[in-house]
């Protein structure tokens, strides 16, 4: 177990001081000691002052990819570079301590860096991102520097009156080396692309290196008295580059400037060095921010044209219309789909007004929807249903319309309201009938008893009819008028029978669907849901399909009634319809309430009802219905929902003719 | 055997009420009753007439009390009288053995012509069986000889054919008609023809 742990304990350590960062330290140490070497110029008050300082750049490179972690190598670097550039001696306490506190600045800002995603993972794009990066790098280093002063003035080494002026040059140095190399080689990602850029413009490209060296050889190739009175003359080709090429190519031109012009003035140093300092820094910053635009530039075009080639496909697929309409009014663009819409077959005609397709359309309201009248360019109109929504303030030019052809949509509506239409007809007859059939039962009792207590009075009369022949014919011509009211409300009810009853295969399925589509915005208003199962393959019962579908109308009304009077979360209605050779059933339960046991024998009575505005007749109609077609229409409690579920039976053969 | 009687089953009372005073005014005997239920209660098969009852009542309907009086193997007429008259009713009424079917409201010539008739239907079959049980009662009395000649006389043989086929004499088979005849109390060959038919289908015991 302790073997086991004390194993276990270093592994995340090797694997984080891995091989390759050891050996990328070594690289780098080497490197720095090298950078030194060949950017020291002169001695500037002991202090190790360069033009610039590539070694600065190359320590945050390094502390950037390895991790600031690494910080101890660069104190050694440095070290190491004092010692061997120059010559300082081992044993000094203050050599070591500027080591120090140069390892300790970097290594702070390759951790800041890292916090804000400037590392190599993230190459700089933008302006934004070059920014800050420049700020992070000048905030940091003007830090460093004072630091390195201080140290230097405190150790007695440099006399204090010395030190504001040893101060922007140590800063500057430092600064230029960072910012030309730091983004320049941090980000491997867009040298990918180099090979090729180099095959496709290699003749461009020695041109601007020719350029580049030109540039030095005019800056430098003057008598020294002269020197850097051309140095703007260098901004020529860094600027070009950075234009023509983005972030990568500005950082190397100034890199390439920059070692041509430290090997301009190995031989003889201009004067005064800060002057040949600040012209590198803004050189640096120049290319680094130009870059930055130009690559953030190339960017943005690019995602600009992705963006257009999408909305381009999107635009020629859409089956809807889409018409970009200008701030005058004018159609700007129409994609294939309106141009068929309104008949423009040979392309979109130039000032084509809005007002020619779509004549009753008002662009007022900044987002809308609306169904008009769409002329197209032969003269003939269509229904079309319209959206539009005005563009945003940058680009507020005018609106976008889609026009989508309306006909289908009104003609699928106008169906579906005939439909409706015919069901309320059938229902609204039915009803009459049912009414006129239970009127007739009602007072069919009363009027026999009527007739039959005429006829008894006729007999009992007789003895004085003899005398009174008025009081004969007087009590017959009653009993025939009671016959009368009797016949009225026989032909009332004959003329309402179910005699026109059609009899066909019904597809229940079909029946089914129609009658859930139309109640599918009652259940949505409701918040219900309807489920249906339709078990295996379903007979078709000889039945009347309108009758059927009233039927079910009527059931699911109270169901939808039922449920919307349930305290219940969900209010769930389900439609079962299965059935075998001799017959098929539809039963529709639901979750309500369910039917007080007192209600329960006479549901289906005429009059019995317990909605506050109901007739009390659909249950009864549709119980008539179902029978005519020789089926039954029961009632009975729902186990599975608790509440009421309804059972149609229909044989599949009819009803038995004899 | 008791008066025949029109029994009348309704829920209604005053459809009740008339309709017997109307009846009984006809000159026939009515008894009331407001539901089927109460009609087998009190049921006696000595009773003739008819049953006049309505289709649609609480508790069992017309048709309902027609199939329990069927099951029970009663005879009586039944008519059905209905406030609600349609075919498949009237069918179902008619297909279950009422011998008539009437709406509401009903003339009386018409209701009190159904009722007589069927109360002579339910006398008939009364009459029926009684003949039945005296016609058996009757051929009890034969004897052997008496019943192969009333036997052979309804195959239609004659008196000689009879003597031959029975070894006997014409002059015996005519001695032997004679008696036979007395017992059953035929006048004609005919009755003899007839009754000698029926007992062809019960064999003497």
């Amino acid at each position: 177990m302790t073997q086991f742990t004390s194993a276990a304990v270093p592994a995340p350590l090797l694997g984080r001081w891995n091989y390759r960062s050891w050996a990328a330290a070594a690289a780098y140490i080497a490197l720095y000691v090298l950078c030194d070497w060949l950017s020291y110029v002169q001695p500037v008050l002991k202090l190790g002052i360069t033009p610039w300082n590539p070694q600065a750049g190359l320590t945050l490179i390094f502390l950037l990819t390895v991790g600031p972690q690494w910080l101890g190598c660069t104190a050694l670097a440095s070290f190491l570079a004092e010692l061997l550039v120059r010559n300082a001696s081992p044993t000094s306490l203050l050599v070591l301590a500027a080591s120090v506190w140069i390892a300790l600045g970097y290594g702070g800002l390759a951790a800041l860096l890292r916090h804000w995603h400037l590392d190599h993972h993230h190459p700089i794009r933008t302006t934004a991102a070059a920014a800050k990066f420049a700020g992070a790098c000048v905030g940091v280093t003007i830090v460093i520097a004072a630091g390195y002063v201080v140290l230097f003035v405190a150790s007695g080494v440099l006399p204090p009156e010395h030190a504001l002026r040893a101060l922007p040059k140590l800063l500057i140095g430092d600064l230029t080396g960072v910012l030309t190399l730091t983004p320049l080689l941090v980000s491997t990602r867009p040298w990918g692309a180099a090979p090729s850029v180099w095959r496709q413009h290699h003749w461009q490209l020695l041109g601007q290196l020719a350029v580049l060296i030109l540039s030095v050889w005019l800056i430098f190739g003057l008598p020294v008295t002269l020197q850097l009175r051309f140095f703007y003359l260098a901004f020529v080709p860094v600027i070009w580059i950075s234009l023509r090429w983005g972030l990568p190519g500005g950082l190397l031109a100034t890199l390439i400037l920059q070692v041509g012009l430290i090997i301009a003035v190995q031989d003889e140093t201009p004067s005064p060095l800060i002057d040949l300092q600040f012209l590198m820094l803004t050189l640096s910053l120049t290319a680094l921010l130009l870059g930055a635009a130009v690559t953030e530039r190339a960017g943005v075009l690019q995602r600009v044209a992705m963006r257009e080639a999408e909305q381009r496909a999107l635009l020629t697929m859409s089956p809807d219309g889409v018409l970009a309409i200008d701030a005058h009014g004018r159609v700007r663009m129409a994609n294939p789909a309106a141009l068929e819409l309104f008949g423009a077959g040979g392309g979109l005609a130039a000032a084509t007004s809005l007002r020619e397709w779509l004549p009753d359309l008002t662009l007022q309201e900044p987002v809308g929807r609306a169904t008009l009248q769409g002329r197209r360019t032969d003269g003939r109109n269509f229904t079309a249903d319209i959206a539009w929504a005005r563009l945003d303030p940058p680009a507020n030019a005018g609106f976008m319309v889609t026009v989508r052809d309306a006909t289908e949509r009104l003609r699928l509506q106008g169906e579906a309201r005939e439909r409706d239409a015919g069901v309320a007809r059938a229902m609204r007859f039915a009803v009459a009938g049912e009414l006129a059939s239970a009127l007739a039962h009602e007072l069919n009792q009363p009027i026999t008893a009527l007739v039959s207590y005429l006829r008894a009075s006729d007999i009992l009369a007789a003895p004085f009819s003899r005398e009174n022949e008025r009081l004969k014919t007087t009590l017959g011509k009653a009993a025939h008028e009671a016959m009368r009211a009797s016949e009225v409300l026989r032909r009332l009810r004959d003329f309402y029978r179910t005699g026109t009853l059609k009899r066909e295969p019904v597809h229940l399925p079909t029946v089914c669907g129609s009658v859930a589509v139309a109640f599918q915005d009652r259940l949505r208003r409701a918040n219900a849901s309807l489920v249906t199962h339709m078990g295996g393959p379903l007979p078709m019962p000889q039945a009347d399909a309108m009758q059927l579908e009233i039927v079910l109308h009527n059931l699911l009304a109270n169901a939808l009634d039922a449920v919307c009077h349930s305290t219940k979360a969900r209010r769930r209605i389900e439609l079962h319809v299965g059935g075998d050779a001799e017959e098929v059933f539809l039963r529709i339960e639901d979750c309500g309430p369910g039917v007080a046991p007192d209600l329960a024998g006479k549901l289906f009575e005429p009059f019995v009802t317990n909605k506050p505005d109901g007739m009390g007749l659909g249950l009864a109609i549709s119980r008539s219905f179902i029978r005519a077609s020789g089926g039954e229409l029961t009632f009975e409690p729902s186990g599975r929902l608790g509440g009421a579920c309804f059972v149609v039976r229909i044989p599949t053969r009819g009803p038995a003719e004899s | 055997m008791s008066a025949p009687t029109v029994f009348v089953v309704d829920d209604d009372a005053a459809v009740r009420d008339a309709l017997s005073l109307l009846i009984s005014l006809k000159g026939l005997r009515v008894s009331t009753f407001s539901c089927g239920e109460d009609f087998l209660a009190v049921y006696e098969p000595r009773w003739r007439g008819c049953l006049l009852t309505d289709l649609q009542m609480p508790g069992i309907s017309g048709l309902e009390l027609q199939r329990q009086l069927a099951e029970r193997g009663i005879t009586l007429p039944v008519i059905v009288l209905t406030a609600h008259g349609d075919v498949a009713t009237a069918r179902a009424a008619l297909k279950s053995g009422a011998v008539d079917f009437l709406e509401k409201p009903v003339d009386d010539d018409v209701l009190i012509d159904v009722l007589e008739n069927a109360i002579r239907v339910d006398e008939e079959r009364y009459r029926a069986q009684a003949l039945e049980l005296h016609v058996s009662q009757r051929l009890e009395r034969l004897t052997a000889r008496e019943r192969d000649v009333l036997l052979l006389l309804s195959e239609g043989l004659q008196h000689r054919e009879i003597a031959a086929r029975l070894a006997i004499s014409p002059r015996t088979v005519e001695v032997y008609k004679a008696r036979m005849m007395e017992k059953l109390q035929c006048r004609t060959l005919a009755e003899v023809v007839r009754i000698g038919a029926e007992a062809r289908l019960r064999p003497a015991q």
